[in-house]
Order: structure tokens, then C-alpha cells, then sequence
């Protein structure tokens, strides 16, 4: 009984591709890269999806996740790029694929792997302190425009995602991205405490993370980077281009592999991450953590991110951040 | 009173017998962890959030809590007994832990740590329930010009550090500084000193250089030196403490867990910064000032108390600010969100079951872990009677895996051999090891914090006397850096009559 499965079993793969020519399978465990410690957002990202897709049953092998840290992503990217055409291999990103690279510490950028799925979008968040007497995102830029040594706090180095985001609402509003005092800190959450005790004059974060200080009510959020306003709590904060400042920031995360991924392979990956945004638990998880849905497939994701690279390499010029 | 209703309504979540199981596996990983140098709370935080994801949000923190002080209670262990800083909290330890081990009295060394880690961790507890949300204010009024002025301070422990030679602390001090600034600089996205290698854009990882400096170092200094005599069997000694003894650490301890508790408040200081100023504070303070470094019981009762208590008080600005002071926390942050528990000022209102469930356990947690460890002690002191052979290649792999497991690259394998030579030669030529240790550690902090403070001055040198708080630090520092000058000028004066 066992021999004549086995036969069958045998007969059945090797008729397999023959019959169905595009279906690829995965042959071994996958490889789920977060490049970054245990924590952060790119780790938050990939132990969600794995712990969805694996309670829904959704792949065929298990998905183990690996955490990479170093260089701000860039040493998981220099390690992937290495591994051309391995099928069983993705990894989580985000802006910094293609803000690294332009400032010039990482040797590869998007175009170095496959694209896979867009997964979610987070928005840029405005902060001021609740006494603060800007009321609108207009009010603290003129208040900028006549006192460029105001400063505004972010949570991640200088160049990099909340530096290009206050940058790039500044010169949409008219002012020199570079004359915005922008006070880098190792945090959304340092960054917050330190608007709480008044030592700076705002800060731009992401909108997910200002969730619960904002239901606190120390702080007042003035604008968000969204297209439409935003549902759940933070549906009363206005957007920029409500404001008249027509500007949007998206801090989308997504999924990659690496370059030269057979087509069949990517194929495979883009109708499990669509199957698993389908899932309960999916709507679950994105509820609890603020995340929005922002599904692009492959092909899309990777015109998506060419325009991101044209539009990131213009904010970093007008700053002089640019290698 | 009414603490003492929430505290009540804190114990009934936390012995239910589910949670009170998870309280027992997390502080009884949490210490195995910790005695594992370079294995730290973080990277078991992580690997227990998909774990987590299926527990009610006070059971998942509940676990998670108990591994992060379970960890740092454990910690101690390995830098007693081997050198081995067990996690980052614990480096300070080892300065009179190990003397003390290698006298053969390595079972009272790990009891004093035992019974410190227990009293400071208790009372940050203490201090957690009863003035937290007051203490949150606190924590918000340091900005960066008050963090620099902590830092100087925190700095002048130099003075105290270098036992023999000043000048040789003061250089190993600015070596570690030197080594702080490794890596992407903050503010301006500019590489230093990274020679263009991927692995040294994020700085050179904390434990890397903490277990290359002692534990590798002392490792090449017995093969140096084989003539010299290894702890000789069957003396990890007795564990009681004499009266005198109890008497001599009462006020040290008590001492350090408050400064290790306020220290643990202020997001970005923590167990480590908190463990080095309790140790220096009681090195100034004691009369037999000069036996630190070299077997003294208050050298290991007060950094101990000051790490657990600080540990307890890093829960503060994380359960009413929502933000996180350490890595550990900012860990513990993450998996609490995934659980949907949002910490915050909102947090005692909206989840109070989280908040004094998790509390209530710690009590809990930190008895559990007091009984458990004091027993243990003989069995696990055992590992000195190892032959030396086998002692050494063990200090050597736990070393190695501890590294390759904060980042899983070998660079830092090689990182940790050049730290262990540099650690050597400094033995060699009588450099101390824990200013650079300090330096290091302080180093990233103060220059961080200066920047941002005269970058948010526009460049105003004067921000740093014109705030209070700054300049109440900066004084007190002139003052702790003059006073022993001024001391030994009177000194000078009265000896010629």
C-alpha cells in the first residue's frame, strides 16, 4: 500500500510540470529575512505575516523567520543579493531599500531584487504638544519660515524616512527643505517624550505609533500624510492637502525576493500574500497594530518603487544628503 | 489605600494558577538565559512573541516581564564565576564578583548577588506601584541638555574606576568613547570610522566589547600565565552571610536600588548606566574604598541591587509613557502592541488588569526567583571545579555563541578576538578595564544628547547652564572631579609640618 503510493506519489510529480508548467512549489522551509533586530518594524512585519500564514494553513512549507541586523538593512541586503535565483528566499522592506542606497551605504537597491507584494502602508504623523499655539500644519511651517532654529524631532537618523517626510511637507508648503532644524532621535517613542517635556517644537512620526500617546491627549496631532483622512481614531487629523499643501508620504512595507526569481516562484508568493490578506486573522492583526492594507502585486510594486527612488532623490538633493 | 486595592486586585490576576505558571517559566528561562553571556533578554523576547500572540495581553507580559528580570537576575552568575558578562547589566558586577570567586569565596558572591538582585528589585516594585505616574513627569523634563549633564557626571566615575594610575583610566575612558563613536552618526547620516564595511554602520555591538575585554582577555592571560593556580577545588566556600557582613551591605543595597531605580526611569540610561553608578557611588562612599576591585562584598551587593532596581524602573516610562527605554523594553513594546494592548498614559485606565496583574507578578516572579536560585548555587558554582582545560574552551564558546547570536555574523566574531587582545594587552600594562567599559557606554550617550541640545540652540553653548536641572548636574560633577583634589592639596599642605 505504502510502495503504491509512493508510485503514485512519484508519477505525480514527475507528470506535474508537464500538466501544469507555471505551478511552483516551494521544495524546502522559506526563508523570511527581517533585515534588522528583533523589534522593529521590518521584524514586526515578519513575524505577523508568518504567524498568519502559518495559522491559516496558507503555504505549502513552513516560513522561518531570520533576523539580519546591520548597516540599517544594508547587510541582509548585500547577504540576499549574493543569493541570486534562490526561490526560497524573500524578505521584508520598506522605504530605506531605496533611501540606503541613495545616501550611499548600501551598494544595492531595489532593483537588485524582485519585487514580490506591497503588503501595507503606514502614514506620517505631524505632532505638537497640546499647549502648543500652532493649530494647523500651516501655522508651524510660517512659524518655521520666520524662525528656521525651531526644531522639529523625528525618530530616525537624518536622511532617512521621517527627515524625508518633514522635508519633503516642508517644500511642498514653500519653504527650503533644508532650512527645517530637523533633531534626529533613536525613536518615534524618545522622540515623543521629548516633545512631552517641551525641548522641542514638534515631531513627525509615524501615525501608528502616535496612537497611543495622541490617546493621552498630551499631545495634538496638526496633519497627517494620507491622501483621505484616516478611519478609526485618528479620523479627526486633517491631511496635508486639506491644509492646501498638496503633499503625501506613504510608509509602505511589502515583500521581496532575490533578483532573477523564476517567474512561477513570484507567482507563488504574490497569491499567498493576497490569500493571507484575505484571512480573518489577517484583519485582525492590521486592526490591532494600525496597519492599513495596501495590496500591489509584483509588476505594480515595482513601478511603484521606481517612482518612490525619482521622488526620494529629489528631497535628498534639495537637502544635500545625496551620494 | 487605594494602592493597596489595585495591588490586591494585581495579586488576584497574578495567582491564578495560569498566570502564576507563566510568571515560574519565564523567570526560571529568564535566569538560564541570563547566565548565557551574550545570550540577552532581547533576542528571547523575540522568539517568545509568537508565543505570546495565543495569551490573553496580562499573561503574555506577565511571561515576558518575568524572562527580562528573570535575565538580568541570572546574569550575575557567569560574570561571578567566569568573567563572562551574562547580559549588559551584569559587566559591573564582575569587578568584585570575580576576585571574589577566584579567593574561593564564589558561593557568598553569588549569594550577596542573589539577595541584592532581590531587595532592589523588590523595591523598584515598591516604587513602580506607588509613584509611577509621578515619575513619568520626571523622565519627560530630561531633555537633551539634562541627559548630557548626566553623562558628565556619570563620567567622573572615571576618577573612581582607575585604581592605580588616573592617566591610564582617563585613556582607557576615552578609548571607549572613541569606540562609541563607531559607526552612522545620527544627526548628519555620516559613516565614522566604519572604513567602508557594512557590519560597523550600526556601531560596534555593547557585549561584543564587554566579553572580548574581560572574558577573552582573562582566558589568554591564563595561557599567559599557567604557573598560576586556579580556584582550587571544593572552595566555592560557604554562602551565609555573617552578621557583620549583613550589616556591611544593608545600606549599599538600599542605596543602589533607589539611584538604580531613578536610573532605569530615565528612558535610554538603564541596567547597565544604573549598575555602574551604583558601584562607583559605593566605591567613593565606603571607607575601604581602595579593596574595591578586589573581592569587596559591597562591590558586588551594589551593582546588583542597582541593575534589578533599574530593570524595574524601565518599566515606568514604558506602562504610563508608551515609551521604551532600552532595547529590551522597546522589544516588550512591540509584542504588547501585537497583543493589542497599547501602552500609554491611557493604559491604567483602559487595560488596568495589564498593568497590576504585571506588577503583582513581579512580586511574585522575584521570590520565585531568590528561591530558586540560592539553592541552585552549589551545583552551579561547580563549574570552577572544571578542570582548566575544559573552564577555558567553555569560557570560549559560551563567548563565541553569546556574539554570533547578537547578530548572527561572523564579523563580530572577529570584533570580539581583537577586543580580547586589546583587553589583554591592557592587563599587560596595567590599564583598568572598566572606565573604557564606562566610557563606552556613556560615550554615545553624552555626544548624542550634546548635538542634539546645541543643535536645537542653534548652536547656544550656554543652553547647558541656563536649564536647572543641567546645571544642578554639571556643578555637582566640578564638584565630585574637585573635591578629592582639593583633599589631597590639604593633604599636600599639612604634610611638609
Amino acid at each position: 500500500m505504502k510502495t503504491l503510493s509512493a508510485v503514485a506519489l512519484a508519477c505525480a510529480t514527475l507528470l506535474a510540470p508537464a500538466l501544469h508548467a507555471s505551478d511552483w512549489k516551494p521544495t524546502r522551509a522559506i526563508e523570511y529575512i527581517a533585515p534588522a533586530n528583533p523589534g522593529g518594524g521590518w521584524d514586526t512585519l515578519v513575524r505577523t505575516t508568518s504567524a498568519v500564514i502559518q495559522a491559516e494553513g496558507l503555504a505549502d512549507r513552513n516560513l522561518a523567520p531570520i533576523n539580519i541586523p546591520g548597516g540599517g538593512g544594508a547587510v541582509a541586503w548585500a547577504q540576499i543579493a549574493r543569493d541570486n535565483r534562490n526561490d526560497h528566499k524573500i524578505f521584508a522592506t520598506s522605504p530605506p531599500i531605496i533611501l540606503v542606497p541613495l545616501a550611499g551605504t548600501s551598494r544595492f537597491n531595489h532593483q537588485d531584487f524582485t519585487p514580490l507584494a506591497r503588503l501595507i502602508t503606514d502614514y506620517s504623523i505631524l505632532l505638537v504638544h497640546k499647549d502648543s499655539p500652532h493649530q494647523t500644519a500651516n501655522d508651524l511651517f510660517a512659524a518655521i519660515k520666520a524662525n528656521p532654529r525651531l526644531s522639529v524631532g523625528g525618530g530616525s537618523a537624518a536622511g532617512s524616512m521621517d527627515h524625508i517626510s518633514l522635508a519633503g511637507a516642508a517644500s511642498a508648503a514653500g519653504i527650503p527643505a533644508a532650512q527645517v532644524n530637523y533633531i534626529a532621535f533613536s525613536g518615534g517613542g524618545e522622540a515623543m517624550t521629548n516633545l512631552l517635556g517641551g525641548h522641542i517644537e514638534a515631531v513627525i512620526t509615524g501615525a501608528g505609533e502616535a496612537q497611543g500617546q495622541l490617546a493621552g491627549g498630551q499631545l495634538r496631532a496638526i496633519a497627517v500624510s494620507a491622501p483621505e483622512r484616516l478611519q478609526g481614531p485618528l479620523a479627526a487629523v486633517p491631511t496635508y492637502r486639506e491644509q492646501g499643501i498638496d503633499y503625501t508620504f506613504d510608509i509602505w512595507r511589502g515583500v521581496m525576493g532575490p533578483k532573477n526569481m523564476r517567474p512561477e516562484a513570484v507567482r507563488y508568493y504574490e497569491q499567498l500574500f493576497s490569500r493571507m490578506m484575505e484571512t480573518d486573522s489577517w484583519r485582525e492583526a492590521t486592526e490591532r497594530l494600525g496597519w492599513l492594507d495596501a495590496w500591489q502585486d509584483s509588476a505594480t510594486f515595482g513601478e511603484f518603487l521606481d517612482q518612490q527612488q525619482d521622488q526620494f532623490r529629489s528631497v535628498l538633493a534639495e537637502l544635500g544628503l545625496l551620494r | 489605600m487605594d494602592a493597596l486595592n489595585n495591588l490586591m486586585f494585581g495579586f488576584g490576576i497574578a495567582l491564578d494558577p495560569i498566570n502564576l505558571m507563566y510568571v515560574f517559566i519565564g523567570v526560571f528561562a529568564g535566569t538560564l538565559i541570563g547566565m548565557l553571556p551574550g545570550l540577552g533578554p532581547i533576542s528571547a523576547l523575540a522568539l517568545m512573541i509568537p508565543i505570546t500572540f495565543n495569551l490573553p495581553p496580562a499573561t503574555g507580559l506577565i511571561l515576558m516581564a518575568g524572562v527580562y528580570y528573570g535575565a538580568i537576575f541570572g546574569g550575575s552568575t557567569s560574570s561571578i564565576l567566569l568573567n563572562a558578562p551574562g547580559v549588559a547589566g551584569t559587566v559591573a558586577t564582575s569587578f568584585d564578583g570575580y576576585p571574589m570567586a577566584r579567593q574561593g569565596k564564589a558561593g557568598k558572591a553569588l549569594a550577596i548577588a542573589a539577595y541584592a538582585s532581590f531587595i532592589g528589585g523588590t523595591l523598584s516594585i515598591l516604587g513602580l506601584m506607588l509613584i509611577a505616574p509621578l515619575l513619568s513627569k520626571v523622565a519627560v523634563s530630561f531633555g537633551p541638555t539634562e541627559y548630557f549633564a548626566l553623562m558628565v557626571l556619570g563620567l567622573t566615575a572615571v576618577v573612581s574606576l582607575s585604581d592605580k594610575s588616573l592617566i591610564k583610566g582617563l585613556i582607557a575612558a576615552v578609548l571607549g568613547m572613541m569606540i562609541s563613536i563607531v559607526g552612522m552618526d545620527l544627526q548628519t547620516g555620516t559613516e565614522r570610522y566604519t572604513f567602508g564595511t557594512l557590519q560597523l554602520i550600526e556601531g560596534i555591538d555593547f557585549l561584543v566589547v564587554a566579553l572580548g575585554i574581560f572574558a577573552l582577555a582573562e582566558v589568554f592571560y591564563m595561557l599567559l600565565n599557567p604557573q598560576r593556580k586556579n580556584t582550587p577545588r571544593n572552595q566555592i566556600g560557604s554562602l551565609k552571610l555573617s552578621g557583620a557582613e549583613v550589616k556591611e551591605i544593608a545600606a549599599p543595597i538600599g542605596r543602589s536600588s533607589i539611584l538604580g531605580f531613578f536610573t532605569g526611569v530615565l528612558p535610554g540610561a538603564g541596567a547597565t548606566i544604573g549598575s555602574f553608578l551604583g558601584y562607583s557611588m559605593e566605591k567613593r562612599l565606603a571607607k575601604d574604598g581602595n579593596t574595591f576591585g578586589k573581592g569587596n562584598i559591597k562591590g558586588v551587593a551594589a551593582p546588583e541591587a542597582a541593575n534589578n532596581a533599574a530593570c524595574g524602573g524601565s518599566f515606568v516610562p514604558l506602562l504610563t509613557l508608551g515609551v521604551p527605554g532600552s532595547g529590551t523594553t522597546a522589544v516588550l513594546l512591540g509584542a504588547l502592541l501585537v497583543m493589542g494592548v497599547t501602552p500609554g498614559p491611557m493604559m491604567l485606565e483602559q487595560r488596568p488588569e495589564v498593568f497590576w496583574g504585571v506588577i503583582a507578578s513581579m512580586y511574585v516572579g522575584n521570590l520565585f526567583l531568590l528561591v530558586l536560585n540560592l539553592p541552585l548555587i552549589p551545583y552551579i558554582a561547580r563549574i570552577l571545579d572544571a578542570p582548566r582545560p575544559l573552564l577555558l574552551s567553555l569560557i570560549l564558546i559560551f563567548c563565541m555563541v553569546g556574539v554570533y547570536g547578537i547578530s548572527f555574523n561572523t564579523f563580530d566574531l572577529v570584533m570580539l578576538l581583537i577586543f580580547g587582545l586589546i583587553g589583554l594587552a591592557m592587563r599587560l600594562y596595567g590599564f583598568p578595564a572598566a572606565p573604557l567599559i564606562l566610557g563606552l557606554i556613556l560615550g554615545a550617550l553624552m555626544e548624542e544628547s550634546m548635538r542634539r541640545a546645541l543643535q536645537i540652540s542653534g548652536g547656544d553653548w550656554s543652553i547647558f547652564l541656563s536649564k536647572p536641572i543641567a546645571l544642578t548636574l554639571l556643578l555637582l560633577a566640578a564638584l565630585s572631579l574637585l573635591l578629592p583634589l582639593l583633599r589631597k592639596l590639604r593633604r599636600n599642605r599639612q604634610q611638609p609640618l
